[in-house]
């Protein structure tokens, strides 16, 4: 694999990537193999310090961002963001109050509202873009956190890390909370719109889950899985 | 500066764990997926979903996404009749995203990818720098279309007092979802190395 390391950067070259060891000298055994996703060049990278991000140097695509104790945080974020998730489903989302007459509205009635009127298919495609998925990534999230922080070896964490890695892009909280902003400002002329707990527990719960899923980072969480199986 | 790419060393970097392995394998070592060195036909899987994202385009701007019955009368508003009445409201900045993100955005992906697919396809060498900009942003905001249909749900769900006022979802709004749905996988099953292949044989 010699010829890999032919053309020699100087670490200084980009200054934005602090830990590519693409120099004969200075690639180290323990280095490894890593690929741009987005434009497949090859680079040696190394141990990383906290704080570092990995960058390509020819498409600027982010290859891994290092923190360290990642994985403690996920648990402790991903049990926030359940708790959250639990309250905003259990509580009164929003209250509608028109002509004295007054609608209250918490996320599983909204769910079956729309199956009521006859849109399963949406009602179904909701309910999984805001609550399911992001729940399962949740569940699965503090699952795979656990047996990384503890080293606890098990068959499933790897299937559970495939599973997150699949399901993270079909979560859209962030996306339904600014819808939910948006329809305040539509209907706030209408009537008096009230604001129920759930609300603000969504809220939090989209934040713990941005959280929780920005401490997995793809690279360094399968260098770990591996790590561990050895 | 000389690109060293993993395929011309006969590497293949697994596209869900990203472990670098040789190319003859067929499942990567560390996590078992299908390894490839390019995603399978992603030019003609990304142009396919394309042409089912432009079919799915009609019904979701012709038909009304949200039904308002007020009393007797009964109003039918289509995305772009949204976007109008909610500036006839004087809610410039509300009417701003909706038709960002449900007008601009769909569009801007579809053309981006038919661009990137076009592109690949001629071997053009325009610079791979600004097009893998490109691919990234249409990827980032694709599910950001969403908010359109997440304002009717909330919209149906919240306002329906007895008979005087009730919304119901359209049939556009379904239409209009699965369009989102099918953009991203197009846009998943795009392969942006490949915008990069060509500018390595001029290299080496």
């Amino acid at each position: 694999m010699e010829c890999i390391y032919h053309r020699v950067y100087s670490v200084s070259e980009f200054s934005i990537v602090s830990n590519f060891y693409v120099e004969m000298s200075i690639v180290k055994p323990e280095d490894e193999w890593i690929a741009c996703p987005s434009c497949d060049q090859l680079f040696a990278i190394g141990q990383m310090q906290h704080g570092e991000t990995a960058r390509c140097c020819s498409c600027n695509h982010l290859l891994s961002t290092y923190r360290n104790k990642p994985y403690e945080q996920v648990v402790a974020y991903s049990i926030s963001g359940l708790i959250f998730l639990t309250l905003a489903c259990s509580n009164p989302f929003m209250s509608f109050k028109s002509s004295g007459l007054e609608s209250v509205m918490s996320l599983p009635q909204a769910i079956s509202q729309i199956r009521g009127e006859g849109m399963w298919d949406l009602a179904l495609l909701v309910a999984c873009f805001i609550m399911i998925i992001p729940g399962i990534v949740l569940v699965l999230a503090m699952f795979l956190g656990l047996s990384l922080a503890l080293r606890w070896r098990n068959h499933w964490a790897k299937e559970v890390a495939k599973v997150i890695f699949y399901l993270q892009t079909w979560s859209m909280v962030e996306v339904f909370f600014i819808g939910v902003l948006v329809s305040l400002f539509k209907i706030a002329h209408m009537a008096t719109v009230g604001i129920g707990l759930a609300f603000w527990s969504y809220a939090a719960f989209a934040i713990f889950f941005t959280l929780a899923l920005s401490r997995l980072d793809t690279y360094q969480t399968w260098k770990r899985l591996e790590e561990l199986e050895v | 500066m000389k690109r060293i790419t993993a395929m011309s060393r006969g590497l293949a970097s697994c596209h869900l764990c990203q472990k670098v392995a040789s190319s003859q394998l067929h499942h990567c070592p560390r996590c078992g997926t299908a390894l490839h060195l390019r995603k399978r036909d992603s030019i003609n899987r990304t142009l396919a979903l394309l042409l089912t994202a432009c079919v799915l385009y009609v019904p979701a701007n012709v038909y009304p996404i949200m039904i308002t019955d007020q009393l007797s009368s009964s109003l039918e508003s289509t995305i772009l009749g949204g976007v109008v009445l909610l500036i006839q409201m004087d809610s410039i900045p509300v009417a701003a995203i909706i038709f960002i993100a449900s007008v601009m955005v769909p569009i801007g992906k579809l053309l981006a990818l038919f661009y990137l697919c076009w592109t690949v396809k001629r071997g053009s060498s325009v610079s791979p720098r600004q097009r893998s900009v490109a691919y990234r942003v249409t990827e980032l905001i694709g599910k950001w279309s969403m908010i359109d249909v997440f304002v009717v749900s909330i919209l149906v769900a919240l306002v329906h007092i007895g008979k005087v006022l009730v919304i119901r979802p359209g049939i556009a709004s379904i239409a209009f979802a699965t369009l989102v749905i099918v953009t991203m996988i197009a846009a998943e099953g795009f392969d942006p190395r490949l915008i990069w292949d060509k500018e390595e044989e001029q290299y080496d």
